[in-house]
């Protein structure tokens, strides 16, 4: 009793305000006997200790919670441990709480986001938002993350490639890119998830840091900045760039069909209003040619792999034509346990194999060009579903679809660091 | 509910191709010994495209938007090519409910493309769903469609970001039966389809005991990639069949091959009606 008077002495000299609540603390006490029970309905009698009960005393095993103001601090702690009741700080700092909040809220409303850890994931982005999303990556770990300009587009917007890098001196790489085809929205979506794991996991000691030992990793997040735009402002089933070769009746080029693989055969247009024109010559998009001088003059790409939608596919080349690459058996195992990863984590069905047999003949392919490189863990993804909502995939799985694929993405890269050649 | 017999009873075609002259020399696109069962992996997109033609098929003539199925995966699959007539498809897949995603039987089917008509299906599936509950759904939703007052008009089903309003959800559910008939006409064994968007849905109140709707659906074709702009109108009273009648781009060259336009004039139609209304 005399312990409790001590307290409200302590209390009452104490001047908490309720303006802020900086230092403010919120304590979790679960009586487990009728002793403990009594002594924090006492705790209910001390106002001036200023107690806030979020969770009053209920029974035995009931939490209660107790907002405490900064000054009521010690003296609680102290009261409580001398009355051996045990307690847990549910919230350290009540204040850093209100602010994030408020952060939330004025994000949603201005819909520029404060951090990494604040972009939401479940959305879907403009390319403004992602470009934003870049820089904040960036930003957040400077020596880890970097971005590079690798070119311009017909309409003259910057693209972007993100590095992830150890260090190290034009180590081996990995080139993933998504959004090659502007319609394909929950692969640019992926790929900004994809963008953040690759940082959560470059702080963390297992899994993806091993890699990030040996290798880098490149990440185009949109690699057709202007159908993208398009998509948002005009067409939300625009697939090809946005270029405006002479004597065409109609805009882009399917920037899937203007690699130099097997260009001007059969598997793509020669017509200009077509989704699988080929465009005029090999290369003709800026997009494709910004890619292809990188990997050229990097020489030293290990892994390609380029993300679409839809179909739940994962392919290895060739689309151009039926011949089987040299190393067919490798990479249809390497597909074969990325897709066994992949459906490991929702159950999600996918089919693997090369693009001619497994999807269709296409010429002019992304990996067709780039295996030909002689980058051997080449590889193509189509995303979800499977015809349901087709390029309109829901928003809430964005989160599902990129985790799946990063799971597959792991065995391929991991495949890669364990086989460098 | 019963499966459905293609419009030629399966007899009827054996007695049919069993009567056919010899088959003139003609190159089959495929590496397979005419006449002769052929077993297909499984997950050949040709097994999966003719499924597809299959459910199609299956979703038009059900008219029942609660029944709508998708494909999950094809189990087993043989083709046989007929000589002078087409191709064969025989094929046992697992199916899902197109709108809850759920578990909805297996099905078997035959699926024979033909050179100048569109493919004649046979298709049986295993029931998952309890009739009653479907009936009361379908009637629960023809009745809020027939008691309109105004006509109810919505555009972007489902939206940029793959939303639905729920109060949608019939609404495009009736679109995927009715252009399942448009696609089912224009599928082949080379060429496939999905109903991508709904982009505007009009309708037209009737003093009978049907309901009426003008839509405007998008059509995904593969492997072209190609976005079919499709006008299309329907008749629902309930029980099929689903009147339909559709107009599509690539049927009156109205846009030209669909690329390189957007689509903002053709649903400006739409617009103009309801001035007009």
């Amino acid at each position: 009793m005399r312990a409790l008077l001590l307290l409200a002495a302590l209390g009452a000299v104490a001047a908490a305000t309720t303006e802020n609540f900086v230092g403010h603390q919120v304590l979790r006490i679960v009586p487990s006997s009728d002793a403990e029970l009594q002594k924090v309905r006492e705790l209910q009698e001390l106002e001036h200790l200023q107690l806030d009960f979020w969770l009053s005393p209920r029974g035995l095993g009931d939490p209660v919670d107790i907002r405490v103001p900064f000054p009521s601090l010690q003296p609680l702690k102290a009261h409580l441990e001398a009355n051996g009741v045990p307690y847990s700080i549910m919230i350290e700092d009540v204040q850093a709480l209100v602010d994030l909040e408020q952060m939330q809220m004025l994000r949603r409303r201005r819909f520029m986001p404060f951090s990494t850890s604040t972009f939401d994931y479940t959305s879907y982005h403009t390319l403004d938002e992602i470009y934003a999303f870049m820089d904040l990556l960036v930003a957040e770990n400077p020596n880890l993350v970097s971005k590079l300009e690798i070119g311009h587009t017909t309409e003259n917007r910057p693209i972007y490639v993100l590095k992830f890098s150890k260090g190290g001196t034009n180590r081996p790489a990995i080139w993933i890119d998504t959004g090659i085809h502007s319609r394909e929205w929950v692969t640019q979506a992926s790929g900004v998830w994809f963008a953040k794991k690759v940082w959560a996991d470059l702080t963390s000691p297992k899994g993806l840091a091993n890699i990030l030992d040996q290798m880098d990793i490149f990440l185009e997040i949109v690699t057709n900045p202007d159908g993208f735009v398009f998509t948002h402002t005009s067409n939300r089933m625009w697939r090809k760039t946005r270029s405006k070769h002479s004597g065409a009746l109609c805009v882009g080029v399917d920037p899937n069909r203007n690699w130099d693989a097997g260009f001007g055969g059969s598997g793509a247009s020669s017509n200009p209003c077509s989704e699988t024109y080929r465009g005029p010559y090999a290369n003709s998009e800026p997009e494709v040619q910004a890619i292809v001088d990188f990997v050229k003059s990097h020489g030293n790409i290990k892994a390609f792999i380029s993300i679409h939608s839809y179909s739940q596919l994962l392919l290895y080349p060739y689309g151009y034509t039926t011949t089987a690459v040299p190393d067919k058996e490798e990479l249809h195992q390497v597909a074969k346990e990325a897709v066994a990863a992949l459906s490991s984590l929702y159950g999600t069905n996918y089919k693997y194999g090369s693009i001619i047999t497994t999807i269709y003949q296409a010429s002019g392919g992304t990996i067709d060009w780039t295996y030909n490189q002689g980058i051997k863990y080449s590889f193509t993804f189509e995303l979800r579903d499977t015809g349901r909502y087709g390029f309109l995939l829901p928003a809430s799985q964005i989160v599902p679809t990129a985790q799946e694929t990063w799971k597959a993405l792991e065995v391929i890269m991991a495949h890669t660091r364990g086989h460098l050649y | 509910m019963p499966g459905f017999r293609a419009a030629l009873p399966a007899a009827l075609l054996l007695l049919l191709l069993s009567s056919f002259p010899p088959a003139a020399a003609e190159q089959p696109p495929w590496p397979w010994t005419p006449g002769a069962m052929h077993a297909l992996n499984p997950s050949d997109r040709h097994a999966s495209r003719a499924a597809w033609t299959a459910l199609h098929y299956s979703n038009y003539h059900e008219a029942s938007p609660s029944t709508l199925r998708a494909l999950r995966q094809v189990l087993k699959a043989t083709v046989k090519i007929i000589p002078g007539l087409g191709v064969k498809y025989y094929l046992q897949f697992t199916t899902e409910g197109y709108i809850n995603g759920e578990n909805a039987g297996s099905c078997l089917a035959t699926v024979l493309y033909l050179k100048k008509s569109p493919p004649e299906v046979y298709i049986k599936c295993a029931h998952t769903q309890d009739k009653k509950q479907i009936q009361e759904e379908d009637n629960k939703f023809y009745h809020y469609l027939h008691h309109q007052t105004k006509p109810i008009i919505a555009n972007n089903i489902p939206d940029s970001h793959g939303n639905i309003d729920r109060a949608h959800l019939p609404l495009w559910g009736l679109a995927i039966a009715g252009s399942s008939y448009i696609m089912l006409e224009k599928s082949t064994e080379n060429l496939g389809y999905f109903m991508a968007q709904v982009k505007a849905v009009k309708q037209r109140i009737r003093k009978d005991s049907a309901v009426e709707f003008e839509f405007i659906v998008l059509l995904h074709e593969t492997p072209t990639q190609k976005i079919e702009l499709c006008h299309m109108h329907l008749i629902w009273t309930l029980s099929p069949p689903l009147r339909v009648k559709y107009i599509c781009t690539s049927d009156n060259h109205w846009l030209e091959d669909g690329s390189g336009q957007d689509y903002g004039s053709a649903a400006g139609l739409f617009h103009e009606k309801e001035g007009n209304f």
